[in-house]
């Protein structure tokens, strides 16, 4: 009876922040969607078919991209000079939120970019050329995007995976194993390495995928306009005046949502199905193919290079008021955006309290979970935050609104904040579970031989071995809440006005130097995060 | 007026829900209102794409603490139909304080919050300012996009279509649609306009619909009681000729009016189009752009309207809403949001009916990048033309 009651306690403050808001959330979207009109409405959309592919497509491509890179660079430098500094470059890279990083490589790519402005003044082009890069049809900008972002993100993850004491071994013994077979390196990757660590990220891979595929504020920024992916059709149906618009953006959500998880259940079944033997043919013999250290170099080299460049870029922008074509430099600098912003710093302070408060709030329902809920549990909340993190944020936001509503929370900080905790807890969860589980419980039966109470031995002893786990936690948990949009901007009603909501107005108003602001300081607050916690992460105890 | 039943059990629910407070209801007592307002807090719910208009809410917020101890929030917006949407809902869930306090407003949002009763009022012919208004020259300030104002929305500024370009580049502008497919045709993949349902890209088309359609009394009239695809053959017939000597071969289009002007700032195009006739010296005078811009209309006239606060029916600071619609009117207010070196906004307001000493708070310098010939304003087609033009528009050019 104590054990339920324990669990019990344990469940109750997640069930009332994290789990109710969910829950409500997807039940609120299901009942708005019980609208025959909407439907019709949606499937008379001349759009939807080509919105629907272009989402599809570009989700698809870019996740097939970025993983095919991502282990292309992890292959080449795995064990080698480089790789120790490369997983804490790409969480450095990671901070920099999607919406920042598409304004500046949009600046970067445009016609009357920089990269025209360096050829064109070579070539002596006087007016911009008439190139189709951002916005251009098939969307191939946007997957540029989503590609460079989230290559960084899987290296991040694969470093994690073989940072991990009894994966590292393992690899060791295979790779002595298929060396002797007469394997080479890119052989023991393709064939032993990749088959084992690829099961491993199955599900970030889909939360990747169905974020490529639903992105509302990056698709905004550099995506195809006509059609527009199917999430920008179902935004701007969300914030129609029209309420059987709003209906028909509900069911658009709902469908792009299910058209995924269709998508998704193919896939499982041919990967049963047809997978092994397409390896198979792939991988027969033995190979001494290398790994491809040359190439991984030249293409880390290159994620270097243009992150420099579109951080650059944005911060050249911020400060030049007046820099028209083909000038390679602004005629005039002035800080006029900097003292605007801030002037009226709420989107700051206002994104600044979100994130620690949905943080801290996320820190402490995940550590009491860990502490009063039996480890077999965990696999069932796991599965809830992967939900949260895969079902597309329009979904759970849309559902959120129509269920604040009757809860009188839109507008009110606390309805935002319960918003945020949603992929926030759901992150932090997942980052802290793996290493909380595994604290030995040696140290507690010592810290108890030797007179301490159970929670003086959790407050000095347990948390100080933890730090390094909590701070990495709080960093994604606060650069998670910092790059949140959609949410914010439906549940805040205006309300409250955080960076990225700040960001998008201003890219659909125009000033060019205060846009480069906004999207510095996304960039700035969880890079800020990131370094505490590695600092916080070393300090030995 | 003609009440239904069931319009005045409607109105008894609502007076139930929203319990008025007399004053409030017939702004009569000018001097109680004020003093009602006193200490209240105004969330304005206004676009705020714009620096200047946001330094303009921000300089209107500072008088009116100073004078009337009233606070005014800019909450800043994207689309006024994020408020129509909102307002709706908090309406429709029983919420009778309601975020919005007084909203930035006019056309298909006005009329979809007149029609769903979001409104309150009338209270605009009450204000003490709206004497100034100039009803009979500007006939929009009353009738908003066919759809009359009743006094549930109080006039503050005035629009035009307008184009402008880079005199260095361009010699002569095209001063109708036609001379418009010419110049095109002449710079191919240099002229572009935003896509509908952008609001300026939707102007664009009712412009094309206002050159193109061969009866234009039809344009007054509701969409739905007319032959509608026959009415807009010839626009579609003139867009299909436009359109393959656009940017893109106008497969793509631009997403906003700013995504517009910043791409005519680089280059990228010649000419851009903008609401607010003013907005290119405005530009000029803050660097944006170089003073070689020119600004013109069309020779017959292009689209114009008035642009209105309103006030939700579930504001709780109606007082000091109205307290703010009045300062807003006031010649002070409306004289520099007129002001090129502040926001550049036409006045609402009759120059004939403003004394000498009022007169003065605007100022009559003129400035590169003015409109050089005034053409007249054309009415908007009648509101309800709006979701139709924009659907044409979508299954035409939108794949």
């Amino acid at each position: 009876m104590k054990n339920f009651l324990n669990s019990f306690a344990g469940f109750l403050p997640l069930g009332v922040l994290w789990l109710g808001p969910l829950g409500a959330g997807l039940l609120a979207v299901l009942y708005g969607a019980l609208d025959e009109a909407a439907w019709r409405a949606l499937f008379g959309h001349p759009q939807l078919w080509p919105a629907l592919a272009l989402s599809i497509g570009t989700g698809t491509l870019s996740l097939i991209i970025s993983v095919l890179l991502a282990f292309w660079i992890v292959a080449g430098l795995y064990g080698g000079k480089l790789w120790p500094g490369t997983s804490g470059l790409m969480g450095g890279f990671l901070s920099l939120p999607h919406l920042a990083f598409a304004i500046g490589l949009g600046f970067l790519i445009t016609p009357s970019g920089l990269l025209a402005r360096v050829i064109g003044s070579a070539a002596g082009w006087a007016a911009p050329p008439q190139w189709v890069t951002t916005q251009d049809p098939y969307g191939l900008s946007l997957v540029a995007v989503l590609v460079l972002k989230e290559v960084p993100f899987l290296i991040w993850l694969i470093s994690a995976q073989l940072a991990r004491p009894e994966v590292s071994q393992l690899l060791r013994g295979h790779f002595r194993v298929s060396q002797s077979l007469g394997h080479g390196g890119a052989s023991v990757w393709l064939r032993v390495f990749i088959p084992q660590i690829l099961p491993r990220l199955k599900w970030p891979l889909l939360i990747v995928w169905f974020y490529g595929a639903s992105v509302v504020d990056v698709a905004l920024a550099i995506g195809p306009t006509q059609p527009p992916p199917l999430s920008v059709i179902v935004w701007s149906d969300l914030n129609n005046a029209d309420t059987a618009i709003n209906a028909r953006g509900t069911t658009g959500a709902l469908f792009l949502t299910a058209a995924l998880g269709c998508l998704a259940l193919v896939f499982a079944v041919l990967k049963k199905a047809i997978l092994p033997s397409v390896w198979r043919y792939f991988t027969r013999g033995p190979s001494r193919r290398r790994t491809p250290r040359i190439t991984s170099g030249a293409l880390l080299l290159f994620f270097c290079a243009v992150y420099a460049l579109v951080f650059a870029v944005l911060c050249v922008m911020s400060i030049g008021t007046l820099w028209p074509y083909p000038d390679l430099f602004p005629s005039e600098l002035r800080w006029s955006a900097w003292s605007q912003f801030l002037m009226s710093p709420a989107p700051l302070l206002n994104s600044l309290s979100l994130a620690l408060a949905s943080t801290l709030a996320a820190l402490a329902l995940a550590v009491f979970w860990l502490e009063t809920v039996p480890e077999k549990l965990d696999a069932a909340l796991l599965a809830c935050g992967i939900a949260a993190l895969a079902l597309p944020s329009l979904l759970i936001a849309d559902g959120q609104y129509l269920a604040f509503l009757r809860l009188g929370l839109n507008g009110t900080w606390l309805g935002v904040f319960l918003a945020h905790l949603t992929p926030v807890f759901a992150y932090v969860f997942i980052v802290l579970k793996g290493p909380y589980r595994a604290f030995d419980p040696r140290y507690r039966a010592v810290a108890l031989g030797l007179n301490a109470d159970n929670y003086r031995f959790w407050s000095v002893v347990k948390l100080a071995m933890m730090k390094p786990a909590l701070a990495a936690a709080a960093a994604v948990g606060i650069g998670v809440s910092i790059a949140q949009y959609v949410p914010t901007q439906l549940i805040a009603a205006g309300r409250l006005t955080t960076l990225p909501v700040e960001a998008v107005t201003l890219a659909s108003g125009g000033s060019r130097p205060l846009m480069a602001v906004f999207a510095l300081m996304l960039a700035v607050v969880p890079a800020t995060a990131f370094i505490i916690a590695a600092r916080l992460g070393r300090k030995p105890l | 007026m003609k009440f239904s039943r069931r319009d005045l059990v409607k109105a008894a629910a609502a007076a139930a829900f929203f319990p008025l407070s007399p004053k409030a209801a017939f702004a009569g007592n000018w001097a109680a209102l004020e003093a009602e307002a006193r200490g209240q807090t105004v969330y304005f719910n206004a676009w705020a794409g714009s620096e200047a208009i946001n330094a303009y809410i921000d300089w209107a917020a500072e008088l009116l603490k100073a004078r009337h101890d009233v606070t005014l929030l800019h909450v800043k917006i994207a689309d006024a139909a994020e408020v129509v949407r909102r307002v709706r809902d908090e309406v429709k869930a029983g919420k009778a304080e309601g975020s919005a306090d007084l909203v930035w407003i006019n056309g298909e949002n006005f009329r979809a919050m007149k029609a769903g009763k979001l409104l309150f009022g009338p209270f605009a012919s009450a204000l003490p300012n709206f004497k100034y208004v100039d009803t009979a020259g500007k006939p929009t300030t009353l009738i908003d996009f066919a759809e009359p104002t009743d006094g549930l929305e109080s006039p503050w500024g005035m629009a035009q279509l307008t184009f402008f370009g880079d005199g260095a580049k361009i010699s002569a502008p095209p001063r109708s649609m036609d001379e418009l497919v010419a110049f095109a045709k002449t710079n191919p993949g240099r002229v572009s306009y935003p896509a509908p349902p952008d609001f300026h890209g939707t102007t664009f088309v009712k412009q094309a619909l206002h050159e193109s359609i061969a009866d234009r009394s039809l344009l007054a009239l509701p969409a739905e009681r007319i032959d509608f695809g026959r009415a807009i053959a010839p626009l579609i017939n003139f867009l299909d000729g436009l359109h393959p000597h656009l940017w893109r071969q106008g497969k793509q289009f631009p997403q906003s009016q700013a995504q517009l002007k910043q791409m005519q700032a680089d280059g990228e195009l010649l000419m851009a189009l903008t609401f607010n006739p003013n907005e290119p010296a405005n530009l000029i005078a803050s660097g944006a752009l170089p003073d070689t811009t020119v600004a013109w209309q069309y020779r017959a006239g292009t689209i114009g309207n008035t642009h209105f606060v309103a006030i939700p029916i579930n504001s709780k600071a109606r007082a000091a809403a109205q307290v703010v619609a009045n300062f807003l009117l006031s010649p002070e207010a409306q004289g520099r949001k007129a002001d090129l070196k502040t926001w550049g906004d036409p006045t609402v307001l009759a120059s004939a009916k403003l004394s000498a000493e009022e007169a003065k708070f605007f100022g009559t310098s003129v400035v590169p990048g003015r409109v050089a010939e005034a053409a007249p304003a054309l009415p908007e087609p009648h509101g309800s033309w709006v979701p139709l033009l924009e659907k044409a528009w979508l299954e035409s050019y939108g794949t």
